[in-house]
C-alpha cells in the first residue's frame, strides 16, 4: 500500500541524508507546502514527482537553503539547513549541488570556464589538474568538443548538460536535478539517465530528481514521492508507486485530464464569467 | 489621501533602509573583491572604457558651447581674455563631475542594473549561491569598486576634452580669436589644486552612489523582462536626482 495517508514516514537514521519535517511554505497568498515530510536516502536516487505548480523546484531551493520555510525543519546530514549563518550554509552547499532547470550557466564564461568555476573557487588545484577534471566532466556529458563555446551558442538541452558537468565538478555528496530530461533528445536522455545512475552506483552520490518524465525517472529511481496540494500523496519504490491504488497517483502517472487532480487553476465557472461580461 | 502619502513615505524609507543594508553588505565584500584585481579591471573596461566615447564627445561639445556663450558675454565687458578661466572653473567645479556622472548613470549605471537583473532572472546569482560562491564578493563588489575608480577618471577626461584643444580652446582661441597665451595663463593663475581635488571628490562620490544604486536595483529586480526594465529606468532616474542633490550638498560644504 503506497498511499501516503496510510504509510508512515520512514524513520530517520544515518541512512537518511536529508530529512524534511512539517514543512510549511507560501508564496504570497498561495500555500505551497502544508506540513510536508520527505526523506532523501543516502546514496540512493529519489524521485520527486507531481503536477506543475506543486512546488517541486521550491522544495529543492528550500533544501539548498535558498528559500526559508515559514515552519518546519530541513536537515542535511543532521544539520538544520536554515539555522546556519552564511559560512555554515556555504559549507553545506559545498557538499551538495543543484542542477537548475534552465542550466543557469554564467553567460560571460565559456563552457570550459563554467565547469572550471567551482574548482577555481573552492580548490587550489594546479591549472593542469583543473583542465583534466573539466575535460573528464565534459566528456561524461558528451560536450568535450563544445568547451570553447559560450552559453548563448548552446541549445537548451546542451546548456543543461554543461550545467550537469558543473554540478558534479566537485564530486558532491548530493546532486539535486531540476527537470534534467526536459528538452533532451532520446539519445541525450538515455546518456543522462545512465550518467545519473553511474554517478549514484560508482561514486555513491545521492540523487534527487524532480521530473515530469514519469517513466524515465521511475526507471532509475530507488524511491519516489508524488506530491500535490502541499503534501505527499504517495511514497514508495517505483513498483509501489505504479501499483498505487490512489486515484490521484494513477491520474498523474497516466496523464489523464480528469480526476481528483484539477487541470484548471482554481477559478469561478467559465459560464459565470462569460455571462458577467455580457 | 493621507494614507497614500504615508504609504509612499513608508515604502521610500523601507527601500532606503534595505539599500543601506545592501551597501553594508557590499562594503563587507570589498576587501575580498580587492584580492581579485582581474575582476575589477574587467569591470573597469566594461563600465569605464566603454563609456569613453560618449564622455569624450560630450566633453568636446559642452566645452565648445560654454566657450561660445562665455565669449559673447565677456566681450561686452572687455573681459574676453578671461574666457579660459570661465570655461575651466565652470567645467572643473561643476559641469565636469555632474555631466560626467549623469552620462555615466545613463550609460554604465543602466548597463550594470540590466546585467545584474538578468543574472538574477536567469538564476545565475542563485547558481553562484548554490555553488557556495558569494555573489556580493564575486559580482557586486567588483562592479562597485570599478564604478568608484571609473567616474573620476572619466571626469578628468571630460574636463580635458571640454577645456582643451578640441573643446573650449578650439572655439575661443581658434575660431573667436582669443589670445592663446591669456587663455591658458588665466587658467593657470586662477585654477588651483583645491578645485581639482574637490572635483575629484565629487566624481568619486557620484561614482560610488551610481554604482550602489545600479547594483541594488539590479540585484532586487523582479525576475521578469518588466522587472529588469524597471530596474534600469529606476537606476537612471534615482541616480540622476541623487547626483543633482548631492552636488548641491557637496558644493555647499566645499565652497563655504
Amino acid at each position: 500500500m503506497t498511499d501516503a495517508r496510510t504509510m508512515p514516514a520512514p524513520a530517520a537514521d544515518s541512512a537518511t541524508l536529508v530529512r524534511v519535517r512539517g514543512l510549511h511554505f507560501s508564496q504570497g497568498r498561495r500555500k505551497i507546502y502544508d506540513g510536508l515530510d520527505v526523506d532523501i536516502a543516502r546514496g540512493r536516487i529519489t524521485a520527486i514527482m507531481g503536477p506543475s505548480g506543486t512546488g517541486k523546484t521550491t522544495l529543492l531551493r528550500i533544501i539548498g537553503g535558498q528559500w526559508r520555510p515559514s515552519a518546519g525543519a530541513v536537515e542535511f546530514d543532521g544539520v538544520n539547513v536554515h539555522r546556519q549563518r552564511q559560512k555554515g550554509l556555504y559549507a553545506l552547499r559545498k557538499r551538495m549541488s543543484l542542477l537548475f532547470q534552465n542550466g543557469a550557466l554564467l553567460t560571460d564564461l565559456s563552457v570550459f570556464e563554467n565547469v572550471a568555476f567551482p574548482l577555481r573557487e573552492h580548490t587550489k588545484l594546479p591549472e593542469a589538474a583543473i583542465r583534466d577534471i573539466v575535460l573528464m566532466k565534459l566528456e561524461a556529458v558528451g560536450l568535450r568538443g563544445a568547451r570553447k563555446l559560450y552559453p548563448e551558442e548552446l541549445s537548451g538541452g546542451m546548456a543543461r548538460r554543461v550545467a550537469l558537468a558543473r554540478a558534479i565538478a566537485l564530486d558532491p555528496e548530493m546532486v539535486m536535478y531540476d527537470e534534467p530530461f526536459t528538452g533532451q533528445d532520446p539519445i541525450s536522455m538515455g546518456v543522462l539517465m545512465r550518467l545519473i545512475q553511474s554517478l549514484n552506483r560508482s561514486l555513491g552520490i545521492t540523487s534527487v530528481i524532480v521530473s515530469h518524465d514519469v517513466e524515465e525517472v521511475l526507471s532509475i529511481a530507488d524511491f519516489a514521492y508524488v506530491i500535490s496540494n502541499g503534501q505527499v500523496l504517495a511514497r514508495g519504490t517505483p513498483d509501489e508507486i505504479r501499483a498505487s491504488e490512489s486515484e490521484y497517483v494513477q491520474q498523474f502517472l497516466q496523464g489523464r485530464p480528469d480526476g481528483p487532480v484539477a487541470f484548471h487553476f482554481k477559478a469561478r465557472p467559465l459560464a459565470d464569467e462569460l455571462m458577467e461580461r455580457a | 489621501m493621507r494614507g497614500g502619502i504615508f504609504s509612499v513615505l513608508s515604502d521610500f524609507l523601507s527601500g532606503l533602509g534595505r539599500a543601506q543594508f545592501f551597501l553594508l553588505g557590499i562594503l563587507r565584500a570589498v576587501p575580498a573583491a580587492l584580492l581579485r584585481p582581474r575582476a575589477i579591471v574587467k569591470q573597469l573596461y566594461m563600465i569605464g572604457v566603454l563609456s569613453l566615447i560618449i564622455i569624450v564627445i560630450s566633453g568636446m561639445f559642452i566645452g565648445m558651447v560654454l566657450s561660445l556663450q562665455g565669449y559673447h558675454t565677456l566681450v561686452r565687458f572687455g573681459a574676453a581674455s578671461s574666457l579660459g578661466v570661465l570655461v575651466a572653473l565652470s567645467i572643473i567645479r561643476e559641469l565636469g563631475p555632474v555631466v560626467t556622472a549623469l552620462l555615466f548613470a545613463g550609460r554604465a549605471g543602466s548597463a550594470l542594473a540590466a546585467e545584474i537583473g538578468l543574472m538574477r532572472a536567469t538564476d545565475q546569482l542563485s547558481a553562484m549561491e548554490m555553488m557556495a560562491v558569494d555573489p556580493m564578493r564575486h559580482v557586486i563588489a567588483p562592479r562597485f569598486i570599478a564604478g568608484i575608480i571609473a567616474a573620476p577618471l572619466l571626469t578628468a577626461i571630460f574636463c580635458v576634452m571640454a577645456i582643451g584643444v578640441a573643446g573650449g580652446h578650439a572655439i575661443g582661441v581658434e575660431l573667436l580669436g582669443v589670445d592663446a597665451g591669456s587663455y591658458w595663463s588665466q587658467i593657470r593663475a586662477n585654477v588651483d589644486v583645491h578645485d581639482l581635488i574637490q572635483s575629484f571628490i565629487k566624481a568619486a562620490v557620484f561614482g560610488a552612489v551610481i554604482s550602489w544604486i545600479a547594483v541594488y536595483q539590479g540585484y532586487h529586480a523582479a525576475p521578469t523582462s518588466e522587472g529588469v526594465s524597471r530596474a534600469t529606468t529606476s537606476t537612471v532616474v534615482v541616480s540622476s536626482l541623487s547626483i543633482l542633490a548631492l552636488d548641491f550638498i557637496l558644493t555647499a560644504f566645499m565652497f563655504r
